[in-house]
């Protein structure tokens, strides 16, 4: 079957050894990362360029869109839920804390009413002081106004503090629920899929959750009861002046709701653009030895220079999505003002109102703009939240192909029948392999890389369902055991050399972290001969471990590994060597805690080397998906077939 | 005027004596922007600035005298101040963006610059961590220190301005406002301290809660394989709710600072209005007057707001400065110039006595895999890397005042060292010779191209197949499907949809080891050096693709000078020469047959092959 290749290199037949090849490759440059049409022509009589701008405005917004809408579905990684659910999440975590929630808006409309006291009582002085009042008068109104100064002050902190506490508690509960959903993936979906956007989601998205619901959530409050609370003490004050507020509503009506439908898209689409920069940037700055001996500089920076270009044009999509806001937003906060000076003076000469109106009136206005202002900025955050929110509840969308049932394995063998598996519907890449692996022995698995060991080896351990046939441990499917039964019977031992961060004994217990004692725990540790540095530990189990405390060399970080194996003490463990489970170097130094990890258990072991299959006591050839061999070392060298001249080769 | 995205043309980045000189050189080099933002926050500000005395003047002159032309006349003033104020909004607010993108855009481009400068030693100066930093947030920090800078210059002369106004209408009210509006605001200061150390404290537990986060997430193979769920959610539980508990401390102290500003603005108030009501009684202020004083108090705290701002974002922006000069300004330690390497050269290595003949495949084998790699490092003049000798002191958290200043300049002594001995070692013989030259005196560029070193480290890079094998764009499709097969990576094409438009992502990730290893040696075949240096290129990979490879990769090398640093006997038996080090010094050469009769070879070569004798 390899023989296919070989042949295929001896007589090279262009158009067939690959197959795709021709249709994929390309020969002339790729499209320019930038279209023409939004580069800015500055010969242009004027007319013509604000057609232009038009026209580059409305692309750029085309292409946030489709940006945006990339990031909202996903083709590969994990799903995204509807916005729906990020709303109905909050609700549900809302609801369990109404008392703090109605303290919350109780104190900040307090706040409010007594910061809108002040100026209808400064309005009255004016009043008095123009129709010559006395001055005690006067400075008795002054004396009130202290006091409400003061009562403001004490609630606008208990408001804040308020704000506070509600708003943490909600984050609180909102990311250990995404941690709980993440650590609940399904084990077929973690083994396959890179980390890369679970980090971004538990990193970057979270953050956006947390400025969502910390800051704006309980800004939402603030700014919404005192916009609210103004226009009432507006009302009170005077009706007629009031009435320049409808043309700024109207005003902010037509620009908010203009800028808000596509703000979302903007800035998600512009922090992706950031992110393309990062990360080309990274992978120079990482990669710089590579780009040094290959020459790559020009290319790199080529490819920076794009990115940037990219960004750029994000960056001035939203710039004036921002500008078109702030027009409306400036004179929609200042031009009232001029109409309550005409509306007064009209007023004033029928007697309609008095100066002191008028002055309560303007301070009033002036009030107004820092909470609109901020609620602008809450809904803009809310948006984007929402948006992080939805990601990260799409988490917990994904599909768990296990049917756990209560059923108890007897036994320790295991069995695999009329096994297939297909990674893409369509392409098996395992067809119908049958396998009965004998308690306590050693069986290696060999074949070259696409040949479906490693699957094979995900499928005895439970990881995936295959497509057809079953994995039995003891009679039982292993896809119908609950996880933390299926640990104790067989393991899949990939990525040994993580330390979490935290004690050394919940670095250890994970298989029994219900039930195993200190003494257990530290059994298991002797056992793959990490006792003596244990015992120098200061804080034994309990020092804590991880970056920045305690770190530990590679081979202890491999004993700790090898102790969590012993400890869960499955019968069965599968090891694949592709995954790193032994790097040689130290693999030499803990050939005895591996011995003690390995002994009376069945060991499947995914082969790269070949003198792990010669240790073993049967060996599986597998050749695109099917167990082509299957014996001894010296059966499968008697058999004179694949493994035997690769054997040869590599002794001769 | 300068426009985004920046031209940044490499060589032009002068050296800095200091943050500020850095600072100083950032806003020269947008000088005009700078001006011209300066001029329009004033213009943007003019409506707030007129806005008190326009309204006073319309209520004294135009409705206690009702004359409706004079309220005409000065609400027409105010409308175009409001109309002049909004398009300098505008205006200031696209030169901030411009002038802050780029800040940004500048600085990543210099970083690159500066990374291609320095190539592989720009990792012996600085941690990478620190180059990208400065890339993604030092970057950010400058526009926001233009910003302000421009800002804090616009509020000075609004400031100004509405003092003048204020003197002209009643010096002592203006005197009462200008001296103590400023004292009223720093009545707040001595909150800001706990307020800012409760934030400290936040952030810091908070990056520690991510730090969980991620940790759980790195680890999450483990957890959901070998079990731990509970406990490690636990823990991410327990920090979680410390964070909780400390950002209530957070928010109890906002609370206190808003409480102060409600009264400092309040008792500001309060003042002016019992003055300007006993002012109005004595006839020395009129209705309209009071009014507009109270308009000045309540817009002079917002400039005073901006000078606290600017005082914080200039020292954050020295602080960025610090970190960006020292890493843009740092210098090459290469002679520039030298003799060029003629084609396919002959190189021989002092330090362990190993000669590269050109036109030969030559195996390296040693007991110890480093020594191997240190040997082509030489071949290829690279200083070595210092991977994981940076020291964790240069983490500053929980570092304040003098301690954090002697800690960073501390760093900069020791890099400052790490420079003058790379300086040094550049300036020594090298002890390599291409053609009888010392690798000292030759030229760098032609070097690389004649002579290209593929490490373990390599770097997968992100983009289409056809781009992550031929980043030069340059091979033909025969060329690359040859090298691809070579390689044995045929199983990544058929596995990647889209075929050679089939994405890889950043440095590699989604692939399995053994499958980037491949795609890194089809890539170091495709580059066509005249010598190929490829260190432990099948580590990865299974013992049948290593068996596939071997020959393969002899065959596309076929005539070529190439290296091969391995231990494993399928590639060691298709060298045309097996060179053997111990110690780091050549001990035995010749084929592999011939140095299988060694025994100290067999048991490097095959591990396991004395016992597999029976």
């Amino acid at each position: 079957m390899t023989s296919t290749h070989t042949s295929a290199v001896a007589n090279p037949a262009p158009e067939e050894r690959l197959p795709g090849s021709a249709s994929t490759w390309r020969v002339t440059a790729p499209e320019p990362r930038i279209p023409a049409d939004l580069h800015v022509d500055t010969t242009l009589p004027p007319r013509e360029r604000l057609a232009r701008w038009k026209a580059r405005h409305a692309l750029r917004r085309t292409r946030a869109r489709s940006a945006f809408d990339a990031s909202r579905n996903p083709e590969r990684g994990l799903p995204v839920a509807p916005a729906r659910r990020a709303f109905a999440f909050v609700r549900e975590l809302a609801s369990t804390r109404k008392a703090g929630a109605v303290a919350m808006i109780g104190l900040n409309v307090g706040a409010a009413i007594a910061a809108l006291v002040v100026p209808r009582l400064l309005g009255n002085l004016v009043d008095d002081a123009a129709q010559g009042a006395s001055l005690t008068q006067t400075d008795q109104v002054l004396m009130i106004v202290i006091g409400v100064v003061l009562v403001q002050a004490v609630l606008a902190a208990l408001a804040k503090r308020a704000s506070a506490v509600v708003g943490y508690d909600l984050l609180a509960s909102a990311r250990e629920y995404v941690v709980g959903t993440v650590l609940r993936l399904p084990l077929g979906h973690v083994e396959a899929a890179s980390s890369g956007d679970l980090v971004t989601r538990i990193t970057s998205d979270v953050s956006k959750m947390s400025t969502a619901v910390r800051w704006s959530l309980p800004a939402l409050v603030t700014s919404l009861s005192m916009v609210a609370l103004t226009v009432v003490a507006l009302l009170l004050n005077s009706p007629l002046l009031t009435l320049p507020l409808i043309v700024s509503g109207v005003m902010l009506f037509f620009a908010v709701r203009h800028y808000l439908r596509n703000a979302a898209p903007g800035y998600i689409a512009e922090s992706a653009t950031y992110s393309k920069i990062n990360s080309t940037i990274t992978e120079t700055v990482e990669g710089t030895r590579t780009v040094e001996a290959l020459g790559l500089h020009d290319i790199r920076q080529a490819r920076l220079d794009d990115d940037t270009a990219e960004s750029a044009q994000a960056e001035r999509y939203t710039m004036s999505l921002r500008n078109l806001l702030f027009m409306w937003l400036d004179l929609a906060f200042q031009l009232p003002l001029v109409l309550v000076v005409l509306l007064g003076t009209w007023g004033y000469d029928a007697g309609l109102v008095t100066i002191g109106q008028v002055t309560t009136a303007a301070i009033y206005l002036q009030q107004l703009v820092t909470p609109l202002d901020r609620l602008i900025q809450v809904l803009d955050h809310l948006q984007v939240g929402v948006a992080a929110t939805t990601r990260l509840l799409g988490v917990a969308e994904l599909p768990d192909d296990r049917t756990p049932r209560d059923l108890v394995p007897v036994g320790a063998d295991v069995v695999g029948r009329d096994l297939r598996f297909a990674y893409r519907s369509g392409h098996d890449v395992l067809h119908g392999i049958d396998l009965h692996l004998r308690p306590g022995e050693r069986l290696a698995i060999v074949g070259p890389s696409g040949s479906g060991k490693s699957t094979l080896g995900r499928l005895v351990a439970g990881i995936n369902r295959p497509r057809t046939g079953e994995v039995t441990v003891g009679d039982v499917d292993v896809m119908d055991l609950p996880l933390p039964v299926l640990r104790t019977q067989v393991c899949l031992v990939t990525q040994e050399h993580h330390v979490f961060m935290g004690s050394l004994r919940d670095n250890v217990v994970l298989a029994r972290e219900g039930d195993a004692t200190d003494a257990q725990v530290r059994d298991a540790l002797v056992a793959v001969d990490a006792g003596d540095w244990v015992d120098r530990l200061p804080l034994g189990l309990d020092t804590p471990l991880g970056r920045g405390r305690t770190e530990l060399t590679p081979a202890q970080a491999q004993q700790v590994a090898l102790a969590r194996l012993v400890i869960a003490d499955p019968h069965t463990l599968v090891l694949d060597e592709a995954t790193s489970l032994i790097d040689p170097d130290t693999a030499r130094h803990l050939e005895g805690s591996m011995t003690a990890l390995l002994t009376d258990r069945t060991v499947v072991a995914i082969a790269h080397r070949l003198h792990t299959a010669h240790d073993a006591d049967r060996i599986a050839v597998v050749i695109d998906g099917r167990i082509a061999e299957l014996g001894s070392h010296d059966d499968l060298l008697a058999a004179d077939g694949e493994y035997a001249h690769l054997w040869r080769t590599w002794r001769s | 005027m300068r426009d985004f995205p920046p031209e940044v043309l490499p060589g032009d980045t002068p050296t800095w004596r200091s943050p500020l000189s850095f600072l100083t050189w950032l806003v020269r080099g947008q000088a005009g922007l700078v001006t011209l933002m300066t001029v329009l926050v004033v213009v943007w500000q003019l409506p707030s600035v007129l806005s008190p005395l326009l309204l006073g003047r319309a209520i004294d002159a135009g409705m206690i005298a009702r004359d409706p032309l004079a309220t005409a006349g000065w609400s027409g003033l105010l409308l175009l101040a409001v109309v002049v104020g909004a398009a300098g909004g505008i205006l200031q607010h696209t030169y901030v963006v411009r002038s802050w993108v780029i800040a940004i855009y500048e600085t990543q481009r210099r970083v690159g610059h500066t990374s291609g400068r320095l190539g592989h030693v720009l990792g012996r100066r600085v941690p990478t961590g620190e180059v990208l930093s400065v890339a993604s947030s030092d970057s950010d920090t400058f526009g926001a220190t233009l910003e302000v800078a421009s800002r804090f210059i616009g509020a000075l002369i609004s400031f100004a301005l509405v003092c003048v106004l204020m003197f002209t209408t009643s010096p002592m009210l203006a005197l009462v406002v200008i001296v103590v509006s400023p004292l009223l605001l720093a009545a707040s200061t001595p909150v800001l301290r706990p307020l800012s150390a409760a934030q400290r404290d936040e952030r810091t537990q908070n990056s520690e809660l991510t730090s969980l986060a991620t940790d759980i997430v790195a680890g999450l193979r483990i957890l959901r394989g070998i079990g731990g769920e509970a406990t490690f959610g636990a823990n991410y539980a327990t920090q979680s709710q410390k964070v909780r508990f400390l950002g209530v401390r957070v928010g109890t102290w906002q609370g206190v600072v808003e409480a102060i500003s409600v009264l400092v603005s309040g008792v500001l108030l309060v003042a002016l209005v019992y003055l300007g009501t006993h002012e109005l009684s004595a006839g020395r202020l009129t209705v309209g007057q009071l009014i507009s004083f109270v308009g000045y108090a309540l817009y002079m705290l917002s400039p005073l707001q901006t000078f606290f701002d600017f005082s914080q974002k200039w020292i954050a922006g020295l602080v960025a400065a610090a970190k960006t000069s020292a890493l843009l300004g740092a210098q090459s330690p290469w002679r520039s110039g030298g003799a060029p390497v003629g084609p396919s050269p002959r190189l021989v290595d002092e330090a362990s006595g190993v000669e590269v003949i050109p036109g030969r495949f030559l195996a390296v084998a040693s007991a110890d895999p480093d020594a191997s790699a240190a040997l082509v490092d030489r071949l290829g003049r690279y200083l070595p890397s210092l991977a994981g000798r940076h020291e964790e002191d240069d983490d500053e958290e929980g570092l304040r005042g003098k301690a954090l200043r002697q800690a960073r300049s501390e760093r900069a002594a020791r890099r400052a060292v790490q420079a003058a001995r790379d300086e040094e070692a550049a300036q020594q013989r090298w002890g390599v010779t291409a053609d009888g030259v010392d690798l000292r005196d030759v030229d760098l560029a032609s070097l690389r191209k004649r002579v290209v070193v593929s490490d373990t480290a390599s770097m997968l890079f992100a983009g289409t197949l056809q781009e992550a094998i031929d980043p030069w764009g340059r091979a033909t499709r025969d060329r690359a499907e040859e090298a691809l097969i070579a390689a044995s990576a045929e199983d990544v094409f058929d596995a990647l949809p889209g075929g050679w438009q089939g994405t890889i992502d950043e440095k590699g990730r989604g692939l399995s080891g053994g499958q980037r290893q491949r795609l890194i040696l089809a890539r170091a075949l495709l580059a066509d050096a005249d010598v190929l240096c490829l260190v432990e290129p099948t580590s990865a990979v299974d013992a049948h693709t290593e068996a596939r490879i071997a020959p393969r990769l002899a065959a596309y090398r076929e005539g070529r000078t190439t290296v091969v640093t391995t231990a494993s006997p399928l590639i060691l038996h298709q060298a045309d020469e097996v060179a053997f080090l111990q110690d780091g010094v050549l001990v035995a050469r010749g084929t592999h047959t011939d140095l299988l009769t060694r025994p100290d070879y067999r048991r490097v070569v095959a591990r396991g092959m004395e016992e597999g004798d029976d």
